[in-house]
């Protein structure tokens, strides 16, 4: 990561700094933010492992001596955001950092849209970044949460989740924005919302009503319609707990009308705070490619559950509507609608 | 027998906080979860790693705990059978 | 649309969950500043703190408590600032890691590590489902709370909102810093050589303070929030043009800012760009400060809105708290809070009667 992005090896960077720089540049250049002139751009980023990466492999040299100094101060998941925000190609002129643990980067998003529905930014970039680190891999452990096999969403003999690391980011911008500056959106952020399942630290209620709540404040934020989702692209972690969970909620918002739905994790893991943001570009690539991911490893239903994921992936579909989820320990769970622009 | 369970009285307080809690206030043939002390999911995890720790024992998921914490007089019989230190 | 601050609550090294401060203050002698700890159990039952924190425990007490004084029994949102989390137990697991080589690690001290499980906590405790989250972004964390509940008014999103800032400083986090220079010695943690100009460190705190956000106007209110705004990567001489967008945007002029209430640290490099501001945007208003009395820390800037907040209710601004014990305002009707975290980020919010 550091050849591609030219960075010399004995500069001081964490590993999710890195993965995050990387997603930048490729929004940056797909958005092409290089020429906005003075546009307000506002960078939103969600991370929980920050620096922990770092700070586990020198922990005891910044208690017991100075060879591992510089990490120090880029311990903190404010200091990864910084250190992304310094490649951007341009000033930033706000940049802050979410950390609601596996729904970060879809709550980057919702402030996101927040900042440019008040008028606080004309262009955000909004998503999240996480490295892999023993920190968080041993912390799942002790929750006996991880599969030891390939993770399992929504199958009945799910064990739990794999771990995962990325970074994803999204450009967004009000429409007229866009317009003037001849930019060609990808799709429109139709709705969202942020709940809490107010439940336990770390487990999902059983009928899933932060979830629940979640989904149905975002489709009324849409003005939509349960039957008008086409896709979920689901949580889905592969823990026993969330599936079971968030399973129960899906049937409580659509009923007998589900609409194709798979998790992704099967093919990405779990990257934790990135993933509201690599689901994000997941659903905004089915959405407009017309394709539904297929969910990974799945053999036989969960018997409370009265619906199956779609196995295969289906393309040459026509899709309107994606609702994808995001949830987090300590009941963070929110919802994002991508529509088509008519 | 009656040392051990004593000896987890002692451990299970201490590793799960129970501030202000003695070991008389532990009536070992009352269920630990649900009703009795009212623990929960991740106080039974604190006590699969005391059992690892302390007496040798893994479990390889959760759910083989839940025979197992019924009560302290439960979970004592099962350490005395199985423990490897 | 009007958003008020309806009530506060802070625990610092101050009298927690009091307003002591203004007439009885306790000033610091040392550079490491515990804060001093209320009576929890008023507020959580052994059974449901024992595997709460410090942290946890300050932000759960300061929650509820600022929900009491504001006659609040549910928030439509809760949403917290916090730089490190729960770094007490962030360093428990750590070090448990590293002793115990990865095995036989207990899952408490991860599950607590989090960032977010301070607002979901509180969420927990009020049993609320509404908008719940966390900004973790160093010295701006709680501005960035801040201006998310004022995002989510303005947007008919929610008409309530607790906002809190949360931090907490360990041993083996402040020997860190100490090494990066952060900390005065305690010889120079008086308020004296605070105020005294070519010095680098500062003393720490640890903070939690709940503010209690409402757009519905009530008889009892601490003060109006009328206006926030949050900026990056900026040069000092961007300062004064970012300083009267903002005064255009909300209609006021210069004369009307009474007060300033800066986050002067006594760290030279952080000091700077307050005697800038003060010399070029608002060389008419009073100066006030407050980390002398509630330490540095990621969210410090918590306690600048609140001890603001605090001085319009009360209508009087203690002599203790004019920088430079200079005053020249008789009537403080509007204070505006300047934070700035080293040079990159900054915020101004604006407070009024």
């Amino acid at each position: 990561m550091r050849e591609m992005l030219g960075i010399a090896p004995d500069f001081a960077i964490t590993r999710t700094s890195l993965l995050g720089r990387i997603a930048l540049r490729e929004a940056v250049q797909m958005a092409v933010l290089t020429k906005i002139g003075n546009r307000r751009v506002a960078f939103v980023s969600g991370t929980t492992v920050g620096g922990m990466e770092k700070s586990e492999q020198f922990y005891r040299d910044f208690l017991e001596n100075d060879k591992r100094n510089e990490y120090i101060a880029l311990h903190d998941c404010g200091a990864c955001t910084e250190m992304i925000a310094k490649d951007f190609p341009g000033r930033i002129s706000f940049q802050t950092t979410i950390s609601t643990a596996c729904s970060s980067a879809a709550n980057a998003a919702i402030l996101g849209a927040g900042l440019l529905k008040t008028g606080r930014a004309d262009i955000v970039i909004a998503g999240g970044t996480e490295c892999l680190s023993k920190f968080h891999l041993d912390g799942f452990n002790t929750l006996m949460i991880l599969d030891s096999q390939p993770c399992r969403p929504f199958d009945k003999n799910r064990q739990g989740l794999n771990l995962g690391e990325g970074a994803a980011y999204v450009v967004m911008e009000m429409a007229d924005g866009a317009a003037a500056r001849q930019a060609k959106p990808l799709c429109r952020l139709s709705g969202y919302a942020n709940r809490c399942d107010a439940f336990h630290q770390t487990a999902s209620s059983p009928e899933g009503e932060g979830a629940y709540l979640a989904m149905m404040a975002a489709l009324q934020d849409a003005g939509l319609q349960p039957v008008d989702i086409d896709y979920v692209n689901a949580h889905g972690t592969g823990t026993p707990n969330n599936d079971e969970s968030e399973g129960h909620a899906m049937m409580r918002v659509f009923g007998n009308r589900m609409p194709w739905v798979s998790s992704t994790k099967g093919f990405t893991g779990h990257t934790t705070s990135a993933a509201g943001g690599v689901e994000n570009v997941i659903s905004i690539l089915a959405l407009t490619r017309g394709f539904v991911p297929a969910n990974l490893n799945f053999s036989e239903k969960i018997d409370s559950l009265d619906f199956t994921p779609t196995t295969e992936v289906k393309t040459h579909v026509n899709l309107n509507h994606i609702l994808t989820n995001s949830f987090g320990f300590g009941g963070n769970d929110s919802s994002c609608i991508f529509s088509k622009i008519s | 027998m009656e040392q051990l369970i004593e000896e987890l009285k002692r451990e299970i307080i201490e590793v799960l906080n129970l501030e202000g809690m003695k070991p008389e206030d532990i009536d070992e043939n009352a269920p630990l979860f649900g009703e009795g002390l009212g623990l929960d999911s991740i106080d039974a995890l604190e006590l699969i790693v005391l059992m690892e720790k302390n007496y040798g024992i893994k479990l390889q998921n959760a759910n083989e705990g839940k025979e197992i914490f019924k009560s302290v007089r439960v979970m004592a019989e099962y350490i005395k059978e199985h423990r490897t230190k | 649309m009007d958003i008020f601050i309806r009530s506060a609550s802070q625990i610092s090294f101050q009298q927690p969950l009091d307003m002591q401060w203004l007439t009885a203050p306790i000033f610091p002698s040392v550079a490491f500043n515990p804060p001093l700890e209320p009576d929890y159990k008023q507020f959580v039952s052994p059974v449901e703190s024992r595997r709460m924190g410090h942290l946890l425990k300050r932000a759960v007490a300061v929650s509820l408590d600022a929900l009491r004084k504001g006659d609040c029994s549910m928030p439509d949102a809760v949403i917290s600032g916090t730089g490190l989390g729960c770094i007490e137990n962030t360093e428990k697991f750590l070090n448990a890691v590293i002793d115990n080589e990865e095995e036989c690690l207990p899952p408490t001290p991860f599950m607590q590590s989090t960032h977010n499980t301070v607002s979901s906590q509180i969420a927990l405790k009020l049993q609320c489902h509404g908008y719940n989250s966390t900004y973790s972004h160093r010295g701006t964390s709680f501005d960035s709370a801040l201006l998310d509940a004022v995002i989510q008014i303005q947007l008919g999103q929610i008409g309530s909102a607790l906002v809190g800032g949360y931090d907490e400083m360990t041993p083996a986090y402040f020997r860190m810093l100490n090494k990066l220079g952060y900390w005065r010695t305690d010889e120079a943690s008086d308020v004296d050589s605070l105020q005294k100009s070519g010095r680098v460190g500062s003393i720490s705190g640890s903070s939690a303070v709940s503010l209690l956000l409402t757009s519905s106007p009530s008889s009892e209110k601490l003060c109006q929030l009328y206006g926030i705004e949050a900026f990056s990567c900026f040069e000092k001489n961007q300062l004064p043009a970012i300083y009267h967008d903002f005064l255009l945007k909300y209609g006021i002029v210069e004369a009307d800012i009474d007060a300033v209430m800066c986050g002067f640290s006594g760290d030279d490099s952080n000091d700077e760009m307050y005697r800038y501001f003060v010399a070029e945007c608002c060389p008419q208003s009073d100066v006030l400060w407050y980390k002398h009395l509630f330490g540095e820390s990621f969210c410090a800037s918590a306690f600048g809105v609140y001890a603001a907040a605090c001085c319009l209710h009360q209508q009087k601004v203690p002599t203790h708290l004019y920088y430079m014990k200079e005053r020249k305002r008789d009537k403080i009707r509007k204070i505006l809070v300047f934070n700035c975290f080293q040079n990159i980020d900054g915020s101004l919010i604006l407070l009024s009667l």
